[in-house]
């Protein structure tokens, strides 16, 4: 997720959405879908929730790679989010009815995929339609890629729920030979497919901003003191909070077992430098002791030299003893 | 270290401090009309204390400055003599508004320019109060609206392309990591190929205000102005205002000068706290609709160069910050390289040791600041673009021009002289 689409003020703000709370709805849906003969996935979340709070707009936008057929396992997710985004969108979100004043699904493709994934919406729409299964309305939109910008092509329903001019709306320069990704709030996300390029990119930044995390913590304190990082706190300070909203524990776990990686590694190099100041103690997390500013200067040059393009971003982090010895539950009670 | 120290220690109130001032001041003024400057002036240095809610005491203040061995010495609320451990009496120094104090000293400005910096050098908890070019140039409307035409002002305009050169530079010691000399490197200036530009305007207000706009379009460097002289309203000579926050009294009335570091405060207060509030980026609860939603809050720092870097200047631009401990932005990070002039640096503000996430391009850059970064990162971000990279540089928090921030911030500060 990159600063990018929230540079200009959009008129929607962004929701992130861990999860949809209202599942019991969602369920029910899907066992009757099922009953029916029609292939739904439960459990299904959009990338993001976008709203407009002054009057109560709501899309719920999922990012593709490609566009899909009717056939395709995608098309169980699509089923279910063209639910997820019709009359029973306030009951899905947890809210009171009323409270969605409208709603729209919003797929974000290449422009490459635009023009195939519309039909194949519309004949997911039909055959719910025909199972009288109330669906929402949907929009494609798409990015398009020029030497100079980036845009995003809307169709006629999404040009007049998001208040966008048809057509293309640029809304990020490009440079040539240069990769227009923006920042990213959110570095990684072991939820989200990625390619393993992408992956490896993604966690060399939440390195960097782990790393960010631990020198300003160093760097602020105050010798004689200790410093403690905790794998919640670094993870969460890495991701503006999001780590604690983590739902998934596999993925939590996976979040932890990468942080713990990251440490281990720093821990390594800064004890290489200035021996025996950095340690891990049970239940606690990473103790860096600094006695003196002197000292605390030692500290700050070693991590600073440490490069997360080192690291071996590929490989899976292993699953040590230490793994046992944090709480193992939720990101939100991880220690 | 010169300076009136048997007198400072006698001080026991705010006001015998602002006669014992108001006196010096006169003295000084009538031996600068006989050309025969016996004592250095009176000149403050303006500093941003960070630190949280300790700050925002007078025993919190005492403390920061205590571990940088300065003893605070307490004459009245908010008002300290300030004592070197080492080197012995530094000044007065006040508290203005809950983040910012003013060091008031009667030390020759180079010894003075001196120990401010090896004190804010090495703590992270104070900070110099960063007025870019672009608040400037809102000042300098103030000032053509708050003084007769007639008055004379004096300006400085200083640019240094330090990254556009042909040959590398070494690197900057600590001492001018954040406040280079006006008359630093004169002998290298033949010799090193590269814009620079520092030259002082004394004119009367009502000259300088007809001709500056139109000579900033032709010449980009005049927008980067480095210091300003606020005419004093109750008599001759100003107040010289430097982007660092250091201020040089040249009038007979310190009370006088007490006033204007108040009105310019206040104005930097309010332009730190809009900063912050727009710029902080931050997980929120949604509030307007009672789900479990969150909501990322927050937008970017956007500073858009006039004209676009070479690509060498890129280059040399990244290199000498990121690759050196001490660089004039005084950032710290890895960049990731994107393209031949595009990085991102998930990084830290290595002076007050906060994360601040860069994109870097020829054409600009864009800064994100994590909830609870101080807005003082981003004035000083703008300040040194202005100085080294780009002097005509615009810039933006989310869609609001920077300069229109300033604007508002100075909206119904009050121009109150007789303030004490």
């Amino acid at each position: 997720m990159g600063t990018e689409s929230l540079r200009s003020s959009t008129s929607m703000a962004l929701q992130y959405t861990p999860s949809l709370h209202c599942s019991r709805c969602l369920l029910t849906c899907v066992w009757w879908a099922q009953q029916a003969g029609i292939a739904m996935r439960d459990g299904v979340r959009p990338d993001a929730v976008l709203t407009r709070e002054s009057d109560r707009k709501f899309a719920f936008a999922e990012c593709k790679a490609r566009s899909f057929g009717p056939t395709s396992s995608t098309a169980e997710q699509a089923r279910s989010l063209l639910v997820v985004a019709g009359p029973r969108a306030a009951e899905v979100l947890g809210l009171a009815s009323g409270q969605v004043a409208d709603s729209l699904l919003a797929f974000v493709v290449p422009e490459a995929g635009r023009e195939l994934l519309a039909p194949t919406l519309v004949s997911l729409g039909k055959e719910l339609d025909e199972k009288r299964m109330s669906v929402g309305r949907f929009s494609v939109l798409s990015l398009v890629l020029t030497d100079t910008d980036v845009s995003i092509m809307t169709d006629e329903l999404g040009s007049s729920f998001f208040g966008l001019p048809s057509g293309a709306s640029p809304f990020m320069e490009r440079e040539p030979d240069t990769d227009p990704r923006p920042l990213y709030f959110i570095p990684y996300d072991p939820d989200i497919g990625q390619s393993e390029e992408e992956k490896v990119f993604c966690k060399r930044v939440l390195f960097e901003r782990m790393q960010s995390t631990v020198v300003a913590a160093v760097g602020h304190a105050n010798p004689p003191m200790d410093v403690v990082f905790a794998s919640q706190k670094i993870l969460n300070s890495s991701m503006f909070g999001v780590y604690g909203q983590w739902e998934n524990r596999d993925s939590a776990r996976h979040m932890r077992q990468l942080c713990r990686h990251f440490m281990g590694e720093i821990m390594q190099a800064v004890n290489k430098e200035v021996p025996n100041t950095m340690l891990f103690e049970p239940g606690k997390g990473w103790k860096v002791t600094l006695g003196s500013p002197q000292q605390q200067d030692n500290v700050l040059d070693a991590m600073s030299h440490f490069s997360c393009d080192r690291l071996d971003l590929r490989t899976q982090p292993d699953h040590t003893l230490l793994d046992a010895l944090e709480d193992d539950g939720p990101a939100s009670g991880a220690g | 270290m010169t300076m009136a120290e048997t007198h400072l220690h006698e001080i026991r109130s705010r006001h015998q401090m602002i006669r014992f001032f108001d006196g010096y001041a006169i003295e000084r003024m009538e031996e600068l009309d006989e050309r025969r400057l016996k004592r250095p002036l009176v000149k403050t240095q303006l500093l941003e204390v960070l630190g949280g809610n300790e700050a925002h005491t007078d025993e919190g203040l005492r403390a920061i400055f205590g571990r940088r061995q300065v003893t605070l010495m307490p004459i009245e609320t908010s008002l300290f003599l300030a004592v070197d451990d080492q080197t012995g009496q530094a000044g007065l120094l006040e508290r203005l508004h809950p983040r910012i104090v003013a060091l008031y000293s009667t030390m020759k400005s180079d010894d003075m320019q001196q120990w401010v910096r090896r004190l804010v050098m090495r703590s992270p908890e104070l900070d110099y109060v960063w007025l870019s070019g672009l608040t400037f140039g809102v000042l300098w409307q103030l000032v053509t609206r708050l003084s007769r035409s007639h008055r004379f002002t004096r300006l400085v305009f200083t640019h240094e392309s330090v990254f556009d050169i042909d040959q590398a530079a070494s690197e900057p010691e600590e001492e001018e990591e954040e406040t280079p000399q006006d008359s630093a490197e004169e002998e290298m200036a033949d010799v090193i190929e590269r814009r620079a530009t520092s030259f002082r305007l004394v004119d009367r207000i009502g000259v300088i205000q007809q001709k500056l706009e139109a000579l900033q379009k032709i010449y980009s460097p005049l927008y980067a102005i480095s210091q300003l002289r606020f005419p004093s309203p109750v008599g001759r000579g100003g107040h010289d205002f430097y982007d660092n926050g250091r201020v040089t009294n040249k009038t007979e009335s310190f009370r006088d000068h007490r006033s204007h570091l108040l009105f310019v405060v206040r104005i930097y207060e309010r332009l730190l706290r809009s900063t912050e509030e727009q710029a902080w980026y931050s997980i929120q609860d949604s509030v307007g609709v009672p789900g479990q939603f969150r909501k990322i809050v927050g937008s970017p720092v956007v500073v858009r160069f006039r004209e676009p870097l070479s690509r060498d200047v890129f280059d040399y631009w990244i290199g000498a910050t990121f690759e050196r401990k001490r660089n004039r932005f005084r950032l710290w990070g890895h960049p990731i390289r994107l393209g031949p002039t595009k990085v991102h640096v998930y990084g830290v503000d290595r002076h007050l040791w906060q994360p601040l996430f860069l994109e870097l391009t020829a054409n600009g850059c864009t800064a994100i600041i994590p909830n609870g970064t101080c807005g003082n990162t981003v004035h000083r971000l703008v300040t040194n673009i202005q100085r080294y990279l780009d002097p005509g540089a615009e810039a933006f928090v989310g869609d609001k021009p920077y300069k229109r921030m300033v604007e508002e911030s100075a909206q119904g500060v009050p121009y109150d002289l007789g303030s004490e």
